[in-house]
Order: structure tokens, then sequence, then C-alpha cells
């Protein structure tokens, strides 16, 4: 890396301009908004903001060119000459290459020296005017004109300095986007390694560390922490892939199903409602597309499935996004046993191809602490709900769990162990609340938790030889459901006496069971055949693979609370 | 005619069930048109079986020459056939049998079997062991002999025969089979491989199990899912009964596919941008408000992905795409749905002519992987795909089709309007003219004349180009010609499919822009505040209401304040697109569930009439054609049961007199005009849900003869 300090000084902007591109790195830091100089970062990005207005009315170039023709990528322009020797000038070679410079340096008028970058990897601009077609004034004026955080296009040759950087020495070079604002400085030039799936994160490397920031201007946390930040978002896009590829190979057909629900069904939880103002009428934005995808199987779609948002109008927190992405898939005449084997064969062979094995590293405790390791390698361990529960617990739990005497054995056994359960105190509630106390916090490798009681799975079908259970499963991994499968229960009648069943928990102050979708059990009077129907949340897989322990670093732009509140920092959030 | 080629095949069986019924209707001395509406509801006609409940509600034992009343569908049939069923599972389960199977294994699909064993001969029959097949489907048809019965199964592929012969299943199943299994239900079969002396490729059975007991009659095809209302809300039916729906959304899914193929082999990357927002940019429509409880505030549904994705590209990403739900506010239309799909892509450094090139790839693309070729018939237009498509600016389009150049009317509106109503005079009708009226600014006026002259005029693909500035609030300034932008929209068959821009990444021209965009829908709300309700309430538009707040995204000009590079994005309807490549006419085709008007009622009790319906006009009078595919010959002499219950219970029926046309009648294709499914529909609608010439009207109505719900817009087809 060539050093030059002797920046000119010249005229006001650049004085400004001065404050914004330091040469010693420890100089300005943007790490903190809402810290004791907040207020004076703002005054100085402000001041910087209106020069560089100032600096653009002032110019006779085209500040916003309407294309450049790139001919390389940075990725490929490494890839293509990073063999030349040092001092190698390729002169013959004419390479278009567009990015942000990410740092800039300018040793006099005639020679400046940029980095630049484009979602992740940099190279190096020499701006040198012995190489360049312009003459010695617009030269120094372009050169003036250009600062960190511009994105611009730069026409010339490659080669390699005296000390062995890859350079681009331009013979003309453009700035095709003025950035107006002050980027974050960078508390340290030295060189990250690109973050890759399976391999742990380190946000003590970040450029931009604080969070809100991070999430609130997602722009900013790309470009900064750019070593890790664009990776997520390209492993989720891998991950999509991964699972739309899988299932095709099955014969899966994707659709896609209302997000706009007259009745929110599929799943317990707090629906968001909105109005459609033509119709007059309610509508909820969708919970789950449970419900529609088994009328497409019973319509005669034997196998589909759907990657889309839910919605549900919850509380946020480092697990919880009011919208959020799941698959769900649904399978005609196979049944949970086959789901659990499918579902090892999907993690098993995403994990392998992302990370080229098994195993995952991932900060389960906090960036500071040591991370755990996660194995896929399937099969994966199954443990039997109650009979589990039992035995970890001593418990002898009355086989008929709808009756009193269940609920009330329960409701002792939660106080005997200390286990909290908010009323409404349904057995259902109790249940899991117990499981989440014994079983949850066993499953680190994934674990299949199997044949839940028909009072927690309305939508289940009874087990086919234990009374009072269902064929059902949830995936957990680092203790966190991740999946959640069974055989479909296709038995009108029953389905109609579980949401009634659900319908009490209701009146009984439960707010997440689920209501009774007439339409949805006509379908299955025309007959849904025997069918397997598995769903993941596709936010949590992405959080394992990417060690994220917060939801909002899997999601681009996480709902946030509204800024006049951002006083207090949110209370769940982990710190990183 | 892929839809009819699937049609005669799936009436191939009830064909079959068709011609039994004319040679046992033989014995009763009688022929009815009717029969094969009765046929059509036939199910396990077990006496036996379905007698006890059958007394549940009022079956009248009734000879075959009556004519059902009403379809299989009206209420109390429905609730009669379900009781009869449910009885049936009661008893199954008294067998310990489980009419809700967990699992069948399948070793083969229909049409897989149809491939494998097109060369079997004629009463071939393959008893070796590997030859042994298993199938799982829906009994579409069903006829029950002596000692055979014949089933006609569906899965998603295709249909196949079932040849059950009473020796070759084990203990009672023959029994079983006749008594319990009804059309619609669920089954699981396994076998040999046989063609029938008549060719009909068979398996020959050997065991099956019921999978799933169906408690309710299909539609029969007669009345089929003519309701249009009844065919969206509930589409399992639609599907069941016209399987040629399902193949739109299969169509659907490759397109969605190969666009992707397409976008990510150009190096594209796909995220996912929020649905709910704290402002609705992007687009101009009336978002869909929403409350998030531990919030406590609003949030908007987006009206496009765009700001959003243009975030990224801030973000250093240079191609994004993302495809995803969009919702507006707006009424229902064959059109709109208030969520509909789009694809929206964005590329850094490249402007909106390389676009062009992209919008290009993808639509030929689609039509290649769904249709195999490049032209494609749109509701009777012809469409060809073929590229270079036109690329002509906005202007010589107007210049072109009017004779007006807009380029030299010079600066002022009022004399500009008056030119363009004097020389479109003939042309332009009432609310045309009040439309240029409203326009406030040549922009808009091109645009307007633009909209009214030009547009349904580009049925070929063709790119519009350079639109003005005063309409594209969020595209770059034209690079040679002021007061325009780098815009193209793609129009196909008169509708707008892509609509592309270099885009606007001048941070201080993107404010001055919004803010005069949210100047002048101010403007419209208090002026649409002003004007009385009744002058605007039959105004179709999608603007028809001002009355929804727009406000500046700041976080995206501060985005853009960043630096966003010069790059071009595009805008395609998805839906828009599945409907051109699979020729539907209404979105409503091409969305698994579109929103429909409200019907509180409509599972409740309470049957649906078809007002205005003109009588059955006396059938047509065709010979069956003996194509030699009937298996039931030889057995003629034996019949014993024939199947003209529904469900045992006899329809309450009414009399028709002087019908004793032979009855070649298929499937419903009976007589005068039906109501049909929409994917064949002959004509263009001419506005939504309207039609030129024979329009019905539909209707749910309560118990109490109450609507329900109106329905406009179906449509009517001659049966030939």
């Amino acid at each position: 890396m060539e050093e030059h300090s002797d920046l000119p000084s010249r005229s006001m902007d650049m004085e400004v301009a001065a404050t914004a591109l330091p040469l010693n790195d420890e100089e300005y830091v943007y790490e903190d908004a809402r810290s004791e100089e907040c207020s004076e970062v703002e005054d100085a990005d402000q001041k910087y903001y209106e020069n560089r207005l100032k600096d653009i009315d002032n110019g006779d170039q085209d500040t916003y060119p309407h294309k450049f023709a790139v001919s390389i990528s940075v990725s490929e322009f490494i890839a293509k000459y990073k063999s030349l020797f040092n001092g190698d000038h390729v002169e013959d070679d004419q390479v278009s290459v567009a990015g942000r410079i990410m740092s800039k340096r300018s040793s006099s008028s005639k020679l400046s020296f940029y980095d630049l970058n484009d979602s992740c990897l940099k190279v190096q601009v020499m701006a040198d005017l012995r190489k360049s077609e312009l003459d010695k004034d617009e030269f120094a004026k372009l050169h003036a004109y250009a600062k960190r955080g511009d994105i611009v296009g730069v026409t010339g040759f490659p080669g390699k300095t005296k000390r062995g950087e890859l350079s681009i020495f331009p013979r003309w070079f453009t700035v095709l986007s003025p950035c107006l604002h002050m980027l974050p400085s960078p508390a340290n030039n030295k060189k990250q390694e690109i973050w890759s799936p399976g391999h742990l994160r380190h946000p003590q490397t970040y450029v931009l560390k604080d969070q809100e920031t991070r999430f609130r201007q997602r722009y900013l946390d790309l470009m900064m922490n750019n070593h890790e930040i664009p990776q997520i978002f390209k492993t989720i896009d891998n991950i999509n892939k991964y699972i739309r590829r899988f299932l095709s190979l099955l014969d899966f057909v994707e659709v896609s199903t209302p997000m706009l629900h007259t009745i929110p069904g599929g799943a317990a939880a707090r629906p968001f409602v909105t109005h459609h103002n033509d119709l007059d009428m309610k509508l909820y934005m969708r919970i789950s597309p449970e419900l529609y995808l088994k009328q497409l199987v019973v319509g005669g779609m034997d196998r589909v499935y759907e990657i889309g948002k839910q919605f549900r109008n919850e509380s946020i927190d480092m697990t919880h996004n009011p919208e959020f992405t799941t698959c769900e898939f649904y399978m005609a005449y196979a049944d949970y046993n086959d789901l659990m084997k499918m579902t090892e064969d999907l993690l098993s062979g995403l994990v392998k191809e992302l990370t080229g094995g098994y195993r995952v590293k991932y900060h389960a405790k906090g960036y500071d602490k040591d991370p755990i390791v996660i194995d896929f390698t399937p099969p994966y361990r199954r443990i039997d709900m109650i009979g589990e529960l039992e035995k970890v617990a001593n418990l002898s739990i009355p086989k008929d769990l709808a009756s009193e005497e269940a609920n009330k054995y329960l409701v002792d056994a939660c106080r005997r162990f200390g286990v909290k359960c908010a009323a409404p105190m349904t057995t259902a509630r109790l249940l899991d609340k117990l499981v989440g106390h014994f079983l949850e916090g066993t499953c680190v490798n994934p674990t299949f938790i199997m044949n839940h009681p028909e009072i927690m799975s309305p939508l289940a079908k009874s087990h086919r030889s234990i009374k009072g259970l269902t064929e059902r499963f949830e995936l957990f991994i680092n203790q966190h459901e991740l999946c959640n499968a069974y055989t479909e229960l296709n038995d009108s009648v029953v389905q109609r006496q579980r949401f009634a069943d659900q319908l009490k928990d209701r009146q009984s102050g439960d707010e997440e069971a689920m209501a009774l979708d007439e339409s949805f059990c006509t379908a299955l009077e025309y007959g849904l055949p025997p069918t397997g129907g598995w769903g993941i949340g596709i936010d949590r897989l992405a959080m394992l693979l990417t060690d994220s322990q917060n939801i909002k670093e899997v999601i681009t732009f996480p709902l946030m609370k509204p800024q006049a509140q951002d006083a207090a920092p949110e209370a769940e959030d982990g710190k990183v | 005619m892929e839809a009819l080629k699937v049609w005669s095949l799936t009436a191939s069986p009830l064909r079959q069930l068709l011609r039994l019924s004319s040679s046992s209707t033989a014995i009763y001395g009688r022929r009815s048109h009717h029969s094969s509406l009765m046929l059509r509801c036939a199910s396990a006609a077990s006496s036996s079986s379905s007698s006890n409940a059958a007394t549940a509600e009022t079956p009248k034992p009734s000879g075959r020459n009556r004519r059902a009343a009403s379809s299989s569908n009206s209420t109390s049939d429905r609730e009669a056939i379900r009781s009869i069923r449910l009885k049936k599972v009661e008893e199954l389960r008294g067998q310990g049998v489980e009419p809700y199977a967990y699992k069948w294994e399948k070793s083969h699909s229909a049409n897989q079997l149809q491939e494998i064993y097109k060369h079997l001969a004629n009463g071939e029959e393959l008893n070796d062991e590997s030859d042994r097949v298993s199938i799982a489907g829906r009994v579409v048809a069903r006829r029950a002999f002596g000692k055979l019965a014949f089933l006609t199964l569906r899965d998603e592929s295709g249909t196949i025969q079932l040849y059950c012969e009473k020796e070759r299943l084990s203990d009672d199943q023959f029994e079983q089979l006749k008594a319990f299994i009804d059309i619609g239900d669920i089954l699981g079969a396994s076998g040999s491989m046989k063609r029938t002396e008549k060719g009909e490729l068979s398996i020959c059975v050997s065991s099956f199990s019921i999978l799933t007991k169906s408690l309710l009659p299909l539609p029969d095809k007669y009345h089929g899912l003519t309701d249009i209302d009844k065919r969206y809300r509930q589409r399992y039916v639609d599907m069941i009964a016209n399987p040629e729906v399902a193949d739109v959304f299969r169509k659907r899914a490759k397109i969605v596919s190969e666009i992707r193929k397409t976008v990510e082999s150009s190096g594209y990357l796909e995220v996912e941008t929020p649905v709910l927002q704290g402002a609705a940019g992007g687009a101009e429509a009336r978002p869909f408000v929403t409350y998030h409880n531990s919030l406590g505030r609003d949030l908007y549904l987006r009206i496009a992905t765009e700001l959003h994705l243009k975030r990224m590209l801030v973000g250093g990403f240079e191609k994004v795409y993302e495809i995803g739900r969009i919702f507006r506010n707006e009424g229902l239309s064959t059109r709109h749905n208030p969520e509909f799909t789009t694809i929206e892509m964005y590329e850094a450094f490249s402007d909106y002519q390389s676009m062009m090139d992209m919008a290009e790839l993808i639509v030929t693309g689609c039509a290649m992987a769904v249709n195999g070729k490049l032209t494609l018939d749109y509701q009777g237009t012809e469409i060809c795909l073929e590229r270079p498509w036109r690329r002509e600016t906005m202007h010589n389009l107007v210049k072109e089709a009017t004779g007006i150049d807009f380029s030299e009317l010079g600066e002022d509106l009022g004399k500009a309007k008056d030119t363009v109503l004097v020389a479109l005079q003939d042309v332009l009708e009432h609310k045309d003219k009040s439309g240029i009226g409203a326009c406030s600014s040549l922009g808009h006026l091109l645009n307007e004349v633009f909209e009214v002259v030009v547009e349904p005029k580009l049925v070929q693909p063709t790119f519009v180009l350079d639109y003005p500035i005063e309409i594209s609030p969020l595209a770059k300034p034209h690079r040679g010609n002021a007061g325009l932008t780098e815009r193209f929209e793609l129009f196909i068959c008169g509708r707008e499919m892509a609509n592309a821009f270099s885009e606007l990444t001048d941070p201080v021209d993107q404010r001055r822009r919004l803010e005069e965009q949210v100047r002048q829908h101010n403007a419209k709300r208090a002026a649409a505040a002003a004007e009385t309700p009744e002058g605007k309430a039959k105004k179709d538009d999608d603007d028809d209401d001002e009355s929804y707040e727009v406000t500046l995204d700041e976080d995206f000009l501060t985005a853009l304040e960043y630096g966003m590079p010069p790059a071009s994005g595009m805008g395609l309807g998805i839906d828009r697109l599945v409907m051109l490549l699979t020729n539907s006419a209404s979105i409503r085709d091409v969305i698994a569930f579109p929103v429909l008007k409200p019907s509180p009622h409509i599972y409740a009790s309470g049957s649906l009439k078809l007002e205005d319906t003109p009588p059955p006009p006396p059938p047509q009078v065709s010979s069956v054609v003996d194509d030699g595919d009937d298996d039931d010959q030889y057995v003629d002499a034996q019949v014993e049961e024939v199947v003209d219950h529904v469900d045992g219970l006899l329809n309450e029926v009414r009399e028709e007199e002087g019908k004793e046309e032979d009855c070649a009648l298929e499937e419903g294709q009976s007589n005068g005009e039906i109501l049909k499914s929409s994917l064949k529909k002959e004509t263009l609608d001419s506005e939504d849900g309207e039609r030129r010439e024979k329009k019905k009207k539909v209707q749910w109505v309560d118990l109490m003869g109450k609507e329900l719900a109106e329905i406009r817009e179906f449509e009517s087809r001659l049966v030939y």
C-alpha cells in the first residue's frame, strides 16, 4: 500500500473534506451517533453536505451521468491480473471498472490514490497525470472534486505498482454519483477476511458498529462492513435457491397464495388488520399460508410449496420481526416419517453445499462468548414429547390430556418446577412451557421433538397408534424451533371438533388459539388426500448459517421503532 | 385448444358411462338426456349401505326418467349426501378400515403409466412382478356390475382406468368397493397392467385402499362450476372439475422460475425488502394501512419495491431483483387484484436501453418455456414475440396516431388542449374530453392523448420511450430532450407489461420531484373533497379516490445522498405476463385465490340461482360415436345396478315432457348456452366485467332470496 500524506490544502471545501478524509485512522470516529459528540458530528456532516452541494453547483461536469459501460468487475479484474509482476504495466489492455471510493490519498495535484470497492472487493486506482488524457488543470480539478464515498467509473490499463499493489492507471476518470455525506471512517485499514457461511462473524472488525445505524441505514452497513454484510444476503439468496432446487427436483410446484385473508388461519398468532376501501372489507395479513396450500392439494396439485412472507402482530425481539419468511410445502401421500427424512436431507445437503461440511460454528451466547458447533450430520435425534418430558421431569401426566385432571396436574407441575405460565393456563400452554423448560434446552444439534398432543396441534392428524397424540414434529436447533411439520389432519369432522376446542381456549382468553375457518373445513369435505405438510422459518435458518443472533441481521430492512423514540435502545437487542 | 383436449380426455370415461346408461335405459324403455346428469352424480349406490342414512332427508324412490331440479350442489342435496357419506365413514371404521389413511406409496403417475405401457396391445395383460404398479388419485367415474367394476382415477398428471374384478380382490374388498366408494373419494390402488379388449389401458386391481373419503359430491359438469364467484371462492372445486385450471398455476410456476433463471444467469441477486413500511412510496397508489400493536404505529403495505431495492444499490450490490407481492387498495377488475406480484430489477451503471433487451429476454424466455414458441393467441388476437420489438417514442406514436406533433405545440397548455380537442373531436368520448381538460401540464396532456388514442392500438409488443418528466417522478431526465425522461413502458395487447427507467440518482432533483408529487396529490385530494360525492361515484379509474396521504420517504432521499450509481430499473407485472402467456382473460384466472367481494353466507344454507338463464332449449341431438373404447359391451347382459343415484339419494325431480331424444350429451355439453370457465373465453372483455353481448346476472342468495353478492362478470360459451 502506498501511503501519501501531503494532502494539498486549497479551498475551504478541501478543508472540510480533510476532516472527512482523514489521513489517520483514529482521527475521526463515527461510532455512536448517540454519543456526546453527536451534535458535533451532525454539524460537521451538515457542513460537509452543504459544501458538497455547492461544489456540484459550481462544477460544469455532468454530475449524474446516465451510464457507464463497465467492461470488467473488480473481482474479475483481480482474478485476471493478480499474477502480474511488481512494476508491470499492461498499457495495451483497456479496462473500465466502476465502484465506490472507500479511501482517497492525494500525494499532489498530479497524483492521487483511490481504493475502489465493488460490493466486497477492492482495487487501487492510481490516478497519475502522466497517464491521463486530461490536461493539468482539468486533472487537478477533477481529483479535487472526487471524494471518498463517491461512485466513480475508471477507464485505464492494469498494472502493479513497484510495491506490488494491483492497480488501475486511469486515462479517464469520471465521478458517476457524488456522495454528499461523510462516510464513517475506517477504524482500521487492515485487510479483512471475507466472511463465508458456516464461519464465525467478527463484528468487532466492523467500521460501522452502531446497530441502530446498521439496521436503519442498511446501505451504510453494506458499504462499510463489506467484508461480511453483503455475504450475509448472498447466503440468504443461496439458501432460497437451494430449497427451490431441492423441491423442484421432487416435482414440487411453487405457488403463491394470498397474503390478505378474510379469516386469519393456519397458525396461532395475532394478525395485522387492514381495510379494503372499495369493498369496505376487513382483511387480515396472513399468519400462515397453510390452509390455502392445502386447498390446492384438495384441488389436485399433489406437491406444492410457497416461499413467502408471513406477518404477525407481535413485539419485536431477537428472534421476531413482524414480517418474516417461511417455506411451506405439502406433499400428498406422504406422512411425517417421510418428512423427517426429507428435513434431514434438505438441511444437511444445504449446509454441505454452503459450507463444505456439516458442522457450523455459531455464537449462541453472544459474540463475546465462545461459539458452539452445530452438527448437521444426519440422522437427527428424535425425542418423543410427552414420553421424554415424563422421563426428564419425572412426571406421570394423565393420559387424557383434554381432561380437567390433566390440567390440574400440569398447573401443579409447573408450580413445583417454578415454570412460569401466564394466564390463561390452558393445558396446551402449560405443556408448551414445560417442554420449553425441560426439553428445548437439550436440543442444540438438530433434534426432532415429535408426537405432540392433539390439544396442541389443531391441524395435525391423530397418531395412528397412540391415542391423544398427533403425528407431528418440530425440529429444534440451538434451542429454537426451526421446522414444524405433520401428517395433515384431513378428516373434516375431527377438524371441526379441533377448531371448536380451540374456540374454547380462545374464550378462556388465549388470543392465539386458532379461528374456525369454515371454508377450509368445507374444502376438507371434498377430500384432502393423505398429506404431509412442512414449514421452515427461513430467517431463523439464515441466522444459524450466518452466525447471527439477532433476526435483524438477516432482514434487509427490519422494522424499527420510529426514530423519535430512539433514545432508549431496544432492550432485547444484544450489543454487538 | 389445449383446454379442450383435456376436456375430451377427462370426458371419455364418462362417455362410457353414458353409453352404459343408453343401453340400460333401453331396459326401461326410455332414454332421456337427463340421464347424463344423474350418472354424473352417481356414486356408490349400494342400497344396503346407504338406505338408512338416505332417510335422513326425503329421498323419493324414483324412476330414472326424471330430472334433478337442481344440481347436486343444492344445499339440501349436499347435506343429505354428506350425512350418507358420514355414515359410510362410520361403517368403515366399524369394519376396522380407516377412511382417512396415513400414507400411500405410489409407484407411478397416471401419465407415466400411459406412456410406459402405450404399446400394450388390446387384451394384453402383464403379470410379471416387475409390472406391478401402484397409483393414487381421485375417483372421477365409476361403474359397478355384478363381479366387475370400472373406476377412473385422476391424479395430477392425467387419468387411468382401474379394472376391478371380484376374483382378483381379496376377501370382501369388492363388496367394499361397491358399497363405500363414491365419486370424489381418493383411492390408492395397486395391481398389474392390462389393456382391455377395447383398448383402454387399465390397472387390474389386486388391492386398493380408501385414502380419503370425500363427503361432498363433485360438481357435475353439466352445471359444473359455471358460477364464476364460486369458481374463485372454492378454487379447489374448480380445479377438480377443470384440470386445466391447475395447468395455469403450473405454467405460472414455470414462468416465475424461468424469470429467476434468466436474471440469475445475468448475475442478479434476489433480495427481500419489507412489505410493512412506515411510508408507502415508489408509486402512486392508495396503500393499505395497518397497525402494529406493540410499536403503536400505523404501517403501510408496500405499493412498490422500488425504493428499498435502490437502497441496496446504494449499499453496493450492482444487480438486484425481487419477485414479490405488491398491495394496492383499489377496486377489483379483470386486471386488478389488491395484491399482485411483480419483479423489480435494478442494474448499476446501465441505462434504460439495456433494460429493453432484458425485457425481451425475459418475455421471450418465458414464452418458450411455457408454450415452446414465440407466437401466441391471446383472446383471439395473434401476438408475435419475435425479437426485436418495436421501439418508438411516445411523441412519435402520438404523432403517428393523431397527426399532432407535441414538440411543435409550444408551451401554452390551453392552446395545446384546444389543438388536441379539435384534432380528435371525432375520436374522443365525453370522459376522454374531461380527462384532457383536467390535464395540468403538457406532459400530462401528451400522456392522456397517448392513453386514450394510442395505448389500445399497441397490440404487438412495443416499447414506448421517453415519457414526459411530469408523470415520471423517479426517472432520470433524458440526456437529449429537455422535458422528457429516459423511461419506457412495454405494451402488449394494449396492456402495460413493464415500466422501466434510467433511474434518477440526483437527490436534489429527486426531492424536488417527490415534493411536487405530494403537492399535486394534495391538490387533487382537496379538489376531490370539494367535489360532490355523486360526481365521482361512478368513476372506475384507479385514481378515483385521493383521500389517502402521500408522504416523502426521507430515508430514501438520504440514501440517494450517499450516492447511488447510475442504474436502470424495471418493474414487470408477473400476473399480466402469466395472463398473456396462458391466454387468460382475467387476472383472477392466474391468481389461485383472488380477493372477492364479501359473501358472508357463502357456505351457509341457501342455494345458488341463475337468474335470467334461458330455459334449457331442446337438447342438441347427435348420436353416440362408437369409437370402440367401450369396455362395457360384453357385460351389458349382466348389468344389475345402474348407477344413477346420487349417493343413493334420489333427487327431487321434475318431469320434463317430450324430451326423450337420444341422449348424446356429454358431460353437460348439453344445450344452448352454458357458462364456462373463462379459460376458454372467446372474446375480449370490453371493459372490466362488462361484456358487449349477452350479459346475465348470477346471484348468490340466502334462504330468504336476499341477494348476498352480486356477480357481474362471467363468460358464456356456446356449445358446439
